[in-house]
């Protein structure tokens, strides 16, 4: 019955067209211009899962920790915020889809970001939607407007924060000759962000480049890349990687009895390191742009009382910093109308010298120019603590930005 | 009642042809209005995950041309997606026409194809997988240290796609370019099956040996399966890349490429309605995924993380389920559930 089959077909057909519409449709009604206490919905973006979740996690718990604690203060004009934690497992597509629901279904007027994959990829669709990201891929050519108009970050860009630690090396290098500089790095675009930067910054200063070397940051062993290196006798060893890659470069340097002061960019070593390293990890320094636990200034009390005295990562701080800054771009949109996507940005570039509670250096954003600082924190492990040196802060060169 | 009580043909042209019945004809129309509508009914992130698809569902197909129908396992379709990318991004920042742009990037990453396919020759099965990874890897290296080309570490920035002044710039113009070029690329690969190269590609799949009797020519149609499943391959990468307004070289890795042959196997080797399948369950599969760790986690809201870690597990063990118990995929599926309902409700 050929005549019978069409019809059941087509009245198939029917019914799954009238469960698409049944799907279509919804959540059309805009939450943010209706009422004034309605939320003010934001977005994170944050690798809950996969290669970067160690340091993802922690840094969501500071956002949510951040959100928190600027809700309990009164919201924004009244309005709470509502923080919508998704999982971009370090993977594009994923994160590019719940991008999509987040802020044309869900209506999100701000993302808080994380990895740079993810970040980099909505460059476009943010000044499209004209919705700010807030993001942890501190990469130097996402503070640039021209290129990135509605991208944002919290802590000096990795190209600066080499540059900080490298002039504070050479301030307080004391022998005559010239310091030995080497570079040790993943072949990985987070790897290799910040080294012309360094390179271009270690010649003006007077440095001899001695050498480089490409760890992976997967690797186990570091011991054929660092031979060489040690030959070489550099005075200061650069590594730009993440905790896991720093503690076996750590170790295979301490094996081969390599003599040199190791110095890591901000993923690169935090409390796990002396964990993982042990005791080779002493001496090493670090560039961090946020407080780490129980250090003394009056955000980590808030960050102590709330977490009932258990210790946090500085990732977690970085996020809280994150999501203060966030509110504060909210709080000057909302005195001057509807707290929308392109609100935020514009009252973010209005921001100069915000303190963050002491939680990060001072924070500026200029429409011109999406640097949030010059400023690094130095912190050096010291029997197996992160032991705050020096807080260097370099100028805003023109020419740096973006590089 | 009518003359014929099934579907026989008389000529091979009329066993060849791609919808046989009036019903088939009937069904594919419906549903071609049906996606043409769609765009006017779905909100912006279900259009968002159509286009997804579609571009997946050329990526899939094109694999699935070289891998499924050919016999040739590669493991770099990834890195040719992304050497399409790049080509399609340096063409438009170039001045060059969108649509001009999208097929030189099919033929510039035709010509990468057959570079690493000519290894095919000698190499089979597992060694031609090292092989092609062997391209992977060389690729992203190359994407990674291109300078001006690739954009180094900083990757492209790149327009949406524009053509005679119209400028597909949401996601439901971007829908139709998608949904245009993704039944285009269905229909090439499915008229290619049916002809002298389509029939050459499976003998060879079958057994090289008896292929090279019958006087097909190994190198040449190996060559020419490489070079085919890496135009559509590039033509999806400049789709992706257009789409997406920006690519680097960490988009590409061995993890995409092997997505795609995870697509393949579920979708069902040397099948391209199995390739439309298998893109469709592996773009879907993580939002399903996350709708429902999210709504448990609304329940219990400390189980979302760990639903959330799990999801990873659940993707392989769908495939491994797959593998178990549906080696032929979800085209064999199709297959069977067509096959139902057409003696419904007399089955014999």
């Amino acid at each position: 019955m050929r005549v019978g089959k069409i019809i059941t077909a087509v009245s198939i057909m029917l019914v799954a067209g009238l469960m698409l519409f049944g799907c279509g449709g919804e959540e059309k009604k805009s939450a943010e211009t209706s009422k004034d206490t309605s939320p003010i919905r934001v977005g994170g973006l944050v690798d809950l899962s996969g290669p970067t979740s160690s340091v993802g996690r922690p840094y969501a718990e500071g956002i949510k920790a951040g959100v928190k604690y600027v809700n309990e203060q009164g919201g924004i004009d009244g309005r709470q915020i509502e923080f919508d934690l998704q999982d971009t497992a370090y993977n594009v597509q994923q994160g590019l889809s719940l991008y999509k629901k987040m802020v044309n279904t869900d209506k999100a007027v701000c993302i808080q970001g994380f990895g740079s994959a993810v970040t980099e990829a909505l460059i476009r669709n943010l000044a499209k939607d004209k919705v700010p990201n807030l993001s942890a891929s501190y990469s130097a050519h996402l503070t640039d407007p021209k290129k990135a108009p509605y991208n944002f970050f919290s802590a000096a860009d990795y190209s600066t924060q080499l540059r900080a630690t490298l002039k504070y090396f050479r301030s307080n290098w004391k022998e005559d000759r010239a310091p030995r500089v080497a570079f040790i790095y993943p072949d990985h675009p987070y790897g290799l962000a910040p080294i012309p930067a360094g390179k271009a910054y270690a010649k003006e200063l007077g440095y001899e480049i001695v050498g480089e070397a490409n760890v992976s940051l997967k690797a186990i062993d570091a011991t054929t890349e660092l031979l060489p290196l040690k030959d070489l006798a550099p005075d200061f060893c650069w590594i730009g990687g993440t905790t896991p890659s720093t503690s076996v470069i750590l170790k295979s340097a301490k094996n081969i009895g390599m003599e040199t002061v190791f110095f890591t960019n901000i993923w690169g070593s935090d409390e796990s390191l002396p964990t993982l390293a042990g005791a080779d990890a002493n001496g090493s320094y670090s560039n961090q742009a946020a407080a780490v636990y129980g250090q003394d200034v009056p955000g980590m009390k808030v960050i102590e009382k709330m977490t009932g005295g258990v210790p946090q990562m500085t990732h977690f701080s970085r996020g809280f910093v994150s999501a203060l800054v966030m509110a504060e771009g909210m709080k000057r949109a909302a005195a001057n109308g509807p707290v929308t996507g392109e609100a935020i940005k514009t009252s973010l570039e209005t921001i100069r010298d915000y303190d963050p509670m002491g939680l990060a250096p001072l924070i500026s954003y200029f429409p011109d120019d999406h640097r949030p600082n010059m400023a690094v924190f130095i912190y050096a492990i010291e029997d197996g603590k992160l032991t705050f040196v020096k807080g260097e802060i370099l100028d805003r060169r023109a020419e740096w930005l973006g590089h | 009642m009518q003359g014929k009580c099934g579907l026989f043909f008389t000529s091979y042209r009329g066993e060849a042809q791609l919808f046989r019945s009036g019903f088939q004809k009937l069904m594919i129309g419906l549903l071609i209005l049906a996606l043409l509508a769609a765009p006017f009914v779905l909100n912006v992130y279900m259009t968002s995950v159509m286009n997804l698809i579609f571009i997946s569902v050329i990526g899939a197909v094109s694999l699935n041309l070289l891998t499924g129908v050919c016999g040739q396992i590669s493991l770099g379709h990834g890195a040719f997606i992304g050497v399409g990318a790049y080509a399609a991004g340096q063409c438009t920042l170039h001045g060059v026409p969108f649509p001009v742009a999208i097929l030189a990037a099919g033929f510039i990453t035709a010509m990468v194809g057959m570079v690493f396919g000519v290894p095919s020759l000698r190499l089979k099965g597992i060694y031609l997988a090292i092989a092609t990874l062997a391209a992977q890897l060389v690729l992203e290296y190359v994407f990674l240290h291109g300078g001006e080309i690739t954009g180094g570490s900083n990757g492209l920035l790149l327009e949406p796609p524009k053509m005679f002044g119209f400028s597909f710039d949401t996601e439901g113009k971007m829908y139709f370019l998608l949904f245009f070029c993704a039944a285009m690329a269905l229909l090439v690969v499915s008229n290619i099956m049916r002809s002298k190269y389509g029939r050459a590609f499976v003998s060879i799949r079958d057994f090289y040996l008896s292929a090279e009797i019958v006087g097909v020519n190994l190198f040449w149609y190996k060559l020419v399966a490489f070079g085919v499943s890496s135009f559509l391959a590039g033509v999806a990468g400049g789709l992706w890349g257009h789409y997406t307004g920006y690519i680097s070289g960490e988009q590409f890795n061995i993890g995409l490429s092997i997505s795609y042959l995870a697509m393949i196997i579920i979708g069902g080797l040397g099948s391209v309605i199995g390739s439309v399948f298998g893109a469709i369950f592996v773009v879907l599969l993580p939002e399903v995924l996350n709708g429902l760790a999210n709504g448990l986690g609304s329940v219990f809201p400390d189980l979302s993380l760990f639903l959330v870690a799990l999801r990873e597990g659940v993707f392989g063990l769908v495939l491994i389920l797959f593998l178990v118990f549906e080696p032929e995929g979800l085209a064999h599926r199709w297959g069977l559930i067509k096959a139902y309902w057409k003696l419904y409700p007399f089955a014999h």
